[in-house]
């Protein structure tokens, strides 16, 4: 099988994925008690025509199967409807805007975790020792800390006592930024506008620190033992032997280990997203995240089938992508 | 020697773009010194006056915006929009004359077509709003270029109040005739304009330069969106806003006082009571339901779980509103009356060896942190009887409304803020049999409904507050609702901020702050 049969046949296997969860999604929604025209009035009094007129409107009063079919074919068109809490306003809308804060916390989280546990994990397995010990015991830590409390221990620190970074949001609304394509560092960099920069960068370091160390325990954990292993191998062994110095054995045996650990990068994406929304949380990041957790506690049924089949189309891709960089880093891998 | 040289090259760039940079913010801050930053863990939702239908949202437009009428700051209601109206046929139409100054940020005047289109809008779009303009008005027209007529479907006394809502507000002719505009930054003509509005992260406004009123004592507002009270005040002391707004956590008040920083107290509207539903046993009993209120230890509840952030309530109509009767301290005392209570039990036949057992229902989250706080101290309180045996339950918002509605809690705690300023709207949604299914109590009386059907026709004010006596006293004779607290509003502000006014709606008036 070729490369390219091989990732089409891996691309077709998201459809089924993203069917399955928007259909347990579909359900659960309904079969949960409240609906959306009574979840955001709340104990707003309003005339019980006017309710059924609303309902009506949002397409409520339409058979289960109906409502079922009609989202699916409209999100088979890009169409993800209208919300049903904000009168008017198209999902996809809210998608668009809220995906590139959630894709840039991602990135900068990413790396942060990568650049922490790929280090931490390297040192730990060249040093050995008490540097070892301490660096597995402070990776299972950071592994085990709670988003949340970690972020507003961060920012006791330093947006209270020290003052140097701020406290949530993503940018500092006196500064103006000509958004185009929503991620505001890139953003900042395309329009040259270097207040937007500082300002943006300032507000994502807090976030992306807290996603980041959370995350990195793993890579730790991962790369140490890998490179340790390697280390100790029979190629390791004969470079030694053919008296090659040991930073380039190590440079080599870091390549080896790299293939488990991309193979984890492509797992920890959903995990990653998980994270940030709890982090999207704590900061008060206009993510996708957050925009699901508070459309459910509103049951904006189409707002929250929007964002999981988005979510399950960008966890898909991403284990598409990871899978053909494995098949391309490693020449064992038969498709 | 090359390679130095570019280093060198590379290392002057990169200082002078950070001396640059430097110097921008430094500059834009200091630009923006009179900008007054808002913080709020509320969220702007929609913004049209045609479909918004909260608090918040309601707040920013009153900002933005300009009705025909408005408050003063005693609570009555002034001339805005209109320089002065006059009500024909009982209350049944209502005329209103414009004042000929008003202008839309771009220029535009704001006449009687303006207005008039502004209302069939909300009318023909029929947003969840939209009830407050079709249930009272059959049609709206313009006079002349400066006049608008409103023809009711009925006469209602009240209809003033109503007017001064949102959704009577006129708005750009820009914004859509049939279409909603949840995220239009066109306006009104009230004394700010929409400069920018990031979903949920902020909104930033600028004085309107055509506002006919007293011109704005800050540069513009800029309103920041934050998750939870955690964040907004995280973000108040670390100086990134002025002002925090609804809502902070209760225990962080005295804590941010005791630091320095100004806590502004204004009475308020929102309400919390008890539903109770009196179609099913046990509590179609009567006296059962008056020994759960005369059991209540309002002071208590105020205390213990609020921390004197709201204050004892006795009626459903707030007090401090005209036509505010303390029907439950009349009837069952200030304090808990637990002998009165004993004795109601054992007339509906409980003893404390046959305990009355009651299901009590709270939200976690809608209302804040202190919600399971209340609910246990309630528990407490009714149990102090020895004759009754409370069984806590809970649900997520989106779930209690379902059974609140559907009447599946036998007692549950709610809130309530009202849409206008009339005690209509503390006794009509309640206690009307036509207009109180959503609360799932079931309680009817026809007695109720003729009281209040004539006090919303009434145009007398004297005889409208006896009506409104009367139904209070009976409210607290048959106990459907049992009102517990009152709720007081805070505004938070740094020690630079030197004035801050809050509207009878309790709406923050952006134009009074200053710093």
């Amino acid at each position: 099988m070729s490369l390219l049969r091989y990732a089409v046949t891996r691309a077709l296997a998201i459809v089924p994925t993203v069917l399955i969860l928007y259909t347990v999604v579909f359900i659960v929604l309904r079969v949960i008690p409240g609906d959306p025209v009574t979840a955001a009035l709340g104990t707003r009094s309003i005339p019980p025509e006017e309710l059924e007129a609303i309902r009506e409107r949002l397409g409520l009063d339409q058979p289960l199967w109906r409502q079922y079919i009609d989202y699916l074919l409209g999100v088979m068109r890009g169409d993800f409807g209208e919300s049903m809490t904000l009168y008017g306003r198209p999902v996809a809308r809210d998608i668009m805007e809220r995906f590139p804060a959630t894709l840039e916390l991602t990135i900068f989280g990413f790396i942060v975790s990568v650049v922490l546990g790929v280090g931490s994990g390297v040192v730990a397995a060249f040093r050995g020792g008490l540097v070892d010990r301490l660096l597995r015991t402070s990776s299972i830590v950071a592994y085990t800390l709670f988003i949340p409390w970690l972020g507003l221990m961060l920012k006791y620190v330093f947006s209270i006592k020290l003052g140097i970074l701020p406290t949530g949001g993503r940018i500092d609304p006196r500064v103006n930024l000509d958004v185009v394509t929503g991620l505001y560092v890139l953003d900042s960099i395309i329009t040259a506008n270097p207040a937007a920069l500082v300002s943006a960068v300032e507000h994502l370091i807090l976030p992306s620190l807290t996603l980041g160390i959370v995350l990195s325990g793993v890579y730790t954990r991962l790369v140490r033992i890998h490179v340790a292993e390697a280390l100790r191998s029979e190629v390791a062994v004969a470079y030694r032997a053919r008296g090659l110095r040991e930073s380039r054995i190590a440079v080599h045996m870091l390549r080896i280990s790299l293939i488990p650990t991309i193979t984890m990068m492509g797992l920890q994406f959903a995990i990653l997203l998980g994270g940030a929304v709890l982090t999207e949380a704590t900061f008060s990041w206009p993510g996708l995240g957050s925009l699901l957790v508070e459309r459910i506690s509103y049951r904006d049924y189409s707002t929250i089938q929007g964002v999981t089949v988005f979510f399950a189309f960008m966890v898909g891709l991403v284990s598409l992508i990871v899978d053909i960089i494995y098949a391309i880093v490693n020449p064992r891998v038969r498709y | 020697m090359a390679l130095a040289n570019t280093r060198v090259i590379l290392a002057a760039i990169i200082v002078i773009l950070v001396i640059a940079a430097g110097f921008y913010i430094l500059f834009s801050r200091q630009q923006a010194a009179n900008v007054i930053v808002i913080g709020t863990t509320d969220d702007v939702t929609e913004l049209d006056p045609a479909t918004s239908y909260d608090f918040f949202t309601w707040e920013v437009l009153s900002n933005v915006m300009a009705g025909l009428v408005t408050y003063d700051q005693q609570g009555n209601i002034v001339p805005y929009l209109a320089e002065r109206w006059e009500s024909q046929e009982g209350g049944k139409v209502w005329i209103f004359y414009l004042r000929q100054d008003a202008k839309f940020p771009d220029g535009t005047p704001c006449d009687a077509d303006v207005v008039v289109r502004s209302i069939k809008r909300v009318m023909t779009i029929q947003g969840d709003p939209s009830w407050l303009v079709t249930e009272f008005v059959e049609n709206v027209e313009a006079l002349d270029q400066w006049t608008v007529k409103f023809t009711l479907k009925q006469p209602t006394g009240y209809f003033l109040a109503v007017v001064a809502t949102p959704p009577y507000y006129p708005v750009h002719p820009n914004y859509p005739e049939d279409q909603p505009a949840p995220d239009a930054t066109w306006g009104g003509c009230g004394p700010y304009m929409i400069d920018e509005f990031v979903r949920d992260q902020y909104l930033r406004l600028k004085p309107n330069p055509n506002f006919f009123g007293e011109e704005p004592k800050n540069d513009g507002v800029i309103i920041r969106f934050y998750e939870g009270s955690e964040d907004l005040r995280s973000a108040l002391e670390a100086g990134e806003i002025d002002v925090a707004w609804r809502t902070l956590n209760p225990s962080d008040l005295e804590d941010l006082r005791s630091k320095g920083y100004n806590i502004k107290e204004v009475p308020g509207l929102f309400i919390r009571y008890l539903v109770l539903r009196v179609s099913q046993p046990p509590l179609d009993n009567v006296a059962v339901r008056q020994a759960l209120a005369a059991a209540i230890d309002r002071q208590d509840i105020v205390d213990r779980v609020f921390r004197g952030t709201m204050e004892p309530l006795y009626s459903m109509v707030p007090s401090g509103m005209w036509g505010h009767y303390p029907a439950f301290k009349e009837k069952y005392g200030e304090g808990p009356n637990i002998d009165l209570a004993r004795q109601l039990l054992s007339q509906a036949g409980y003893s404390e060896s046959n305990k009355l057992q009651v299901e009590l229902w709270y939200t976690p989250e809608h209302y804040g942190d202190t919600e399971a706080a209340l609910a246990a101290v309630i528990k407490e309180q009714w149990e102090a009887t020895g004759m009754i045996s409370v069984e806590i339950k809970s649900s997520e918002w989106g779930t209690y409304v379902d059974q609140l509605s559907s009447g599946q809690m036998m007692i549950s705690l709610l809130g309530w803020y009202p849409d206008y300023l009339d005690p209509d709207n503390f006794l009509t949604p309640f206690l009307l049999s036509t207009a109180n299914s959503w609360t799932g109590t079931g309680y009817a009386n026809p007695q109720v409904d003729d009281l209040l059907r004539k006090a919303m026709t009434s145009s007398d004010m004297n005889e409208r507050a006896q009506l409104y006596k009367q139904v209070q006293e009976i409210l607290a004779e048959e106990a459907p609702f049992i009102p517990l607290v009152q709720g007081k509003l805070f505004v938070v502000t740094s020690t630079e901020v030197t004035s801050i006014e809050v509207s009878p709606l309790q709406f923050l008036i952006y134009s009074s702050i200053s710093k």
